[in-house]
């Protein structure tokens, strides 16, 4: 007498994941920034505005930006703080300001500063 | 709090070889400016290098140490012979 057992693993048939995961993991603020990253050539992430920037850090991009007479798109990480997760969560950088230029991370104050003053910068900006 | 002389020993034991001098530059043991020396940098671009450094401290950058103002250089291009 052969009693049929049921399928003893039901927990583990492959059922499709839930689709519901994917969709959840939608990030508008991730988006925003990647967005601006790519629709700017020269975009720069910093504290306050470029008329009044809200961190020495900030300030002195703003002013090597504006010494070379290059317009420039910013964008002020202060009003909220997603803004600076997701960034640096895309350029694995971990401070502000970062200059953006093409799409690609340029660097932050200390990189923008030793390049501007070593003529890399107005290469780069070209 | 970290010291100036903690940032750099991290700096120091984290990249093999190198040489690091930190300053603490306000006082308050948040904001430091460190120029670092290491052969490790050569073939990375100035961005992965500071990558490299800012790796050490991980969260800490922008949590406890508000600032890490970084300098890197690679020895054979400061020499002088």
């Amino acid at each position: 007498m052969s009693a049929s057992q049921p399928d003893p693993l039901p927990m583990l048939s492959s059922e499709p994941a839930p689709s519901a995961a994917p969709a959840s993991e939608s990030n508008p603020i991730r988006d925003a920034v990647a967005e601006a990253i790519s629709e700017h050539r020269v975009l720069l992430f910093m504290k306050g505005s470029p008329d009044a920037p809200a961190c020495g850090f900030s300030a002195r991009t703003v002013a090597a930006l504006q010494a070379l007479d290059v317009p420039f798109a910013a964008v002020d990480v202060l009003p909220d703080p997603r803004i600076r997760q997701e960034l640096s969560a895309i350029s694995n950088w971990p401070t502000i300001p970062q200059l953006f230029v093409a799409g690609e991370l340029v660097g932050g104050c200390d990189i923008v500063v030793e390049m501007y003053e070593s003529g890399e910068l107005a290469q780069v900006l070209q | 709090m970290p010291s100036a002389e903690d940032i750099k020993q991290r700096i120091e034991a984290a990249i093999d070889g190198a040489h690091a001098e930190v300053e603490d530059y306000t006082g308050g043991g948040d904001h430091f400016r460190a120029t670092v020396t290491a052969a490790a940098f050569e073939g990375c671009s100035r961005i992965e290098q500071h990558r490299l450094v800012y790796a050490i401290f991980g969260g800490e950058i922008g949590g406890p140490i508000h600032a890490l103002s970084l300098k890197t250089q690679i020895p054979s291009t400061i020499e002088t012979h």
